[in-house]
């Protein structure tokens, strides 16, 4: 097959006349975004990015679906997913024997996602949120009753959501959206 | 050091490491710029300057460096790509796809061809970004605040698209073995042909500020300009080795995936200049828009079908194929956290925004990889400070080193 | 009203003292805090961004710079030890009295009974004031002892070779029009529109660029480089002094945008001064003020525009086309008296 590739040379600039053109191109498209700045700064505390649902976030388990597997375990490239052996009842039977449970530790997590992916019967699922605040280390290394809740995000309870969506000219456009918690 | 004496001390007693200017020879100074040096980032330049003129330029590398290859070697085959993906975030597809391959090609399988051109489309929209990304440096070395803050705005566009194709901003983990992690989401082709047809008008006002103005040009023309043998004797890869005057683009001489199905037309350039670069890489953004609009017109025309090959597909129980129908989110098999990889040796390339980057990898049959080996693009770029910096000024440091769009975590691995 | 009050009023409104601190120090500074916030105002709009905001929502982070001033002032003012204490602190002090003292040559009314120091040459002196604080940089990063304070001295010395000329001359050529070195003669020459600048645009631009390269505006930020030289001769000061030290460099350049106004942009005109003080003293220099206000926020604006040429290129385009260009302007200027139009 014929390697296809366009030879291209740099237009030339030099001359006073092109200068010149060069200047006032320049500031022209300066004065033009000064009047009309086409900007989407997300101002943060104030409004939030709901992101979408399918965005890897913090994760949850889901501890009746879970079948202790340990595949998540096992895939978790961080080790940040670890087992821990924790009695269970049997609802049905009634006897309780040991079992191992997933725990994350958030201090070692790089939100891959392999875990909740690998997962055989969908116990993890990620929430779509990431600006959680942990007050120490010690918090951030879950343990099996927090893995089951979703993290508190704070930014939605004083916050305004909103999306982003893309736009042939502005690039970004913010957009209100519903769900915040205020 | 001798006690630092208050009051004037002679130029040549300060004993400060990094502060101090040695006095190497008649007329010749050492200067250290980098590593905390606000213009060069992880890596150290040592220059030796006589007045203005910078005689030699030794580039000191490995500042960043994370035992990438060995740190591979201790754990499953899987976990190495969001290792390997730590070398450039901002390109994290183009990066690790070259391995994924490398390893496909051990399995004796391939990707299906949705998975194919899927990965295409995450490995242009991370080379947008990388390009925009190198822009926005180069612009800020130049002192060109607009050009740094344009540029990262606009890169927002094409992170955005990546999360939400991929679930993450940055390092997407995106392509696995035997096919990719998630399918297009609903209307996401649409906004894509947005994103592109903005991006063209962006560069339109990207050309008035920044690469048609004069003082622009004055900085970059006829600077650190890289002679075709040179390039070649040095190995450098990439954009600045096609501004050379240099024929090679992997995606072009060793096509991989589905680009020896699309029609793009790769810029040569043959200047070899920094400002050539900067065209280089504009026109290498317009190539990688009209990759993306094939793409985009591919994905429309092909329903939903498994990205995943056979192999780990076919055992795959009915609740992940209807999450797939669902939501296009691949669930990954459990063998892929103990897969062993067959016996063998394989070598995979693929470019990167920066260039070619060399996978060779190397199974023992176990479930751990024997030896990886990376080639990356920054590291062979790095050596071209030391031919073409000296007999420049200092202040043309900075725009050098900026056309060159080195990124030292790529370099160091 | 008490003979003592009146006889305090007289000395606050003593023409040389309330031009030197009100004129001099207390309005430019006002006016330096809003162009600091416009020019990144500008900038973060150039830039699609937003800008200074958090600190006063309501007025577009207005009360920012005073916030930062606050910071400037409790900040501690770090003094290395390898520095030379003495001139270390007093260069930045000097160059700020140094970049203000222009002004008391400079009336702002063609009412004799409130100019300043009352001469016929003050175009003159005005222009031999201005050029001495460049010096006080050099001393600064010598006296740092630091490589990149070093280098952000000799850049700026470099630069004043290149620039100092290019003000003279230009500036000058309002001389060779109306034949007069007195900023009040040539302020009135150039009433009912006949302003020096629009006459003569080659003496003109020729300034605006001498004045650009003199208080290192883009593109020709040069000794201050972030990129090479960390923030040039600056590089070693902390806290107040370094606020000091920007803050010379802005009065600088409000002064020289004062002198264009006068001397380019016609003055005090289209307004006459009357008598009494209202009138005949503070309307005029308000004009005056808004005029270099303007010009100001045009070089502001710049930063959004441009990127920094390399030092060797900056001489070359300042001794190759700009001094020529004022040149040009000085001979145009002489064309114009020739013809008798001032
Ligand atoms: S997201 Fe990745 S790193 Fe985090 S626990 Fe799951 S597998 Fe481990
Ligand atoms: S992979 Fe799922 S089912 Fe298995 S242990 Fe982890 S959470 Fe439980």
């Amino acid at each position: 097959m014929p390697v296809e590739f366009a030879e291209k040379t740099v237009p030339p600039g030099r001359g006073i006349f092109k200068r010149f053109k060069g200047n006032i191109e320049a500031i022209a498209i300066g004065v033009k975004y000064f009047f009309d700045p086409k900007r989407s700064t997300l101002i943060y505390p104030k409004e939030y990015i709901k992101l979408r649902e399918n965005y890897r976030g913090f994760i949850v388990l889901n501890a009746k679906k879970c079948i202790n597997c340990g595949s998540c375990a096992r895939i978790c490239p961080a080790a940040a997913m670890k087992l821990i052996r924790r009695p269970y009842t049997d609802p049905k039977t009634g006897k309780t024997r040991m079992k191992l449970w997933p725990v994350i530790n958030y201090n070692r997590c790089i939100f891959c996602g392999y875990c909740v992916d690998v997962c055989p019967t969908e116990a993890l699922h990620h929430v779509n949120y990431h600006d959680v605040v942990f007050d120490n280390m010690e918090e951030m290394d879950q343990t099996l009753e927090s893995f089951q809740q979703a993290p508190e995000h704070p930014t939605a309870k004083e916050g305004i959501p909103v999306r982003y969506i893309i736009d042939e000219e502005k690039g970004l456009v913010k957009v209100r959206v519903e769900g915040g918690e205020q | 050091m001798s006690g630092i004496v208050r009051g004037n001390v002679g130029f040549n007693d300060l004993k400060i490491p990094g502060m101090w200017s040695r006095k190497i020879g008649k007329d010749l100074y050492e200067v250290f710029i980098g590593p905390q040096h606000p213009g060069s980032g992880h890596m150290r330049i040592i220059i030796r300057i006589d007045g203005d003129i910078i005689v030699e330029a030794e580039p000191d590398m490995g500042y960043v460096h994370r035992t990438m290859e060995k740190l591979s070697e201790g754990r499953a085959w899987i976990k190495a790509i969001p290792l390997f993906e730590r070398m450039a975030i901002h390109d994290a597809c183009n990066v690790t796809l070259p391995y994924v391959r490398a390893v496909e090609k051990l399995l004796g399988i391939e990707a299906p061809l949705r998975a194919k051109y899927l990965r295409v489309l995450l490995c242009e929209i991370n080379r947008i970004a990388a390009f925009l990304y190198g822009f926005g440096i180069f612009g800020v070395f130049l002192g060109h605040s607009t050009m740094y803050m344009w540029p990262f705005g606009d890169r927002e566009v094409w992170v955005e698209l990546a999360e939400w194709l991929t679930g993450a901003r940055l390092t997407h983990t995106y392509p696995v073995f035997g096919g990719v992690r998630r399918d297009v989401p609903e209307g996401f082709t649409d906004s894509l042909r947005k994103a592109i047809r903005y991006m063209r008008r962006r560069l339109e006002d990207y050309r008035k500020i920044f690469v048609d103005n004069p003082v622009i040009r004055a900085r970059l023309e006829d600077v650190g300009v890289i002679p075709r043998n040179l390039a070649i004797e040095l190995g450098i890869t990439g954009p600045n080795l096609r501004a050379s005057g240099v024929r090679y683009d992997v995606r072009k001489n060793h096509p991989y995936e589905v680009y020896d199905e699309l029609d793009f037309e790769i810029p040569v350039f043959q200047e070899g200049d920094a400002y050539a670069r900067v065209h280089q890489r504009v026109q290498e953004i317009l190539q990688s828009l009209r990759i993306l609009e094939q793409v985009a017109d591919w994905l429309d025309k092909h329903p939903r079908e498994p990205v995943m090959h056979e192999r780990f597909w076919k055992t795959a129980p009915p609740l992940y194929k209807k999450i797939f129908q669902e939501t296009g989110r691949v669930k990954l098999g459990a063998v892929m956290a103990i897969m062993k990889i067959p016996q063998g040796k394989a070598y995979e390339r693929g470019e990167t925004a920066r260039g070619e980057i060399s996978y060779y990898v190397e199974s023992d049959g176990g479930n751990k990889p024997y030896r990886i080996r990376i080639h990356s693009a920054s590291a062979r770029n790095a050596l071209v400070y030391k031919y073409i910096v000296p007999g420049h000024r200092v202040m043309d440091l900075p725009a050098i080193y900026g056309s060159i769009d080195y990124f030292p975590p790529e370099a160091d691995r | 009203m008490s003979p003592i009050i009146s006889d305090i009023i007289k000395i606050i409104i003593w023409p040389p003292l309330w031009q030197l601190i009100v004129l001099g120090l207390l309005l430019p500074l006002g006016v330096v805090v809003f162009i600091i916030w416009f020019e990144r105002k500008t900038a973060a709009r150039v830039q699609r961004r937003i800008g200074p905001y958090h600190v006063s929502p309501r007025i577009a982070g207005g009360l920012q710079l005073v916030a930062d001033l606050m910071r400037y002032m409790f900040q501690e003012i770090i003094i290395p030890k390898t520095v030379d204490v003495a001139p270390f602190i007093m260069a930045p002090l000097i160059a700020l009295i140094l970049s203000i003292l222009p002004v008391v040559a400079m009336p702002f009314t063609s009412n004799a009974s409130y100019f300043p120091i009352g001469m016929r040459y003050s175009l003159i002196v005005a222009l031999a004031l201005i050029t001495l604080s460049p010096i006080f940089v050099i001393v600064a990063g010598w006296a740092s002892n630091n490589k990149f304070s070093l280098i952000g001295g000799m850049r700026e010395a470099y630069l004043i070779t290149a620039y100092e000329l290019i003000v003279m001359v230009s500036f000058l050529s309002a001389s060779a029009a109306t034949g007069s070195f007195d900023l009040v003669k040539i302020v009135e020459a150039q009433a009912g529109g006949k302003w020096l600048g629009l006459l003569n645009p080659l003496a003109l631009l020729a300034a605006l660029i001498g004045v650009l390269l003199s208080t290192s505006g883009f593109p020709f930020e040069i000794p201050e480089s972030e990129h090479e030289v960390v923030a040039g001769a600056y590089t070693e000061y902390s806290g107040l002094v370094y606020g000091i030290n920007m803050g010379a460099a802005y009065l600088k350049r409000m002064v020289y945008s004062i002198l264009i106004a006068l001397v380019f942009l016609g003055g005090w005109r289209p307004y006459t001064p009357g008598p009494g003080f209202v009138s005949g003293y503070l309307i005029p220099s308000i004009v005056v003020f808004i005029k270099a206000t303007i010009l100001m926020m045009i070089f502001s604006f710049l930063r959004a525009v441009y990127g920094r040429y390399r030092l060797d290129q900056a001489l070359d385009i300042a001794w190759k086309y700009i001094f020529p260009l004022a040149v040009a302007g000085f001979g145009l200027s002489l064309a114009l008296a020739y013809l008798g139009i001032y």
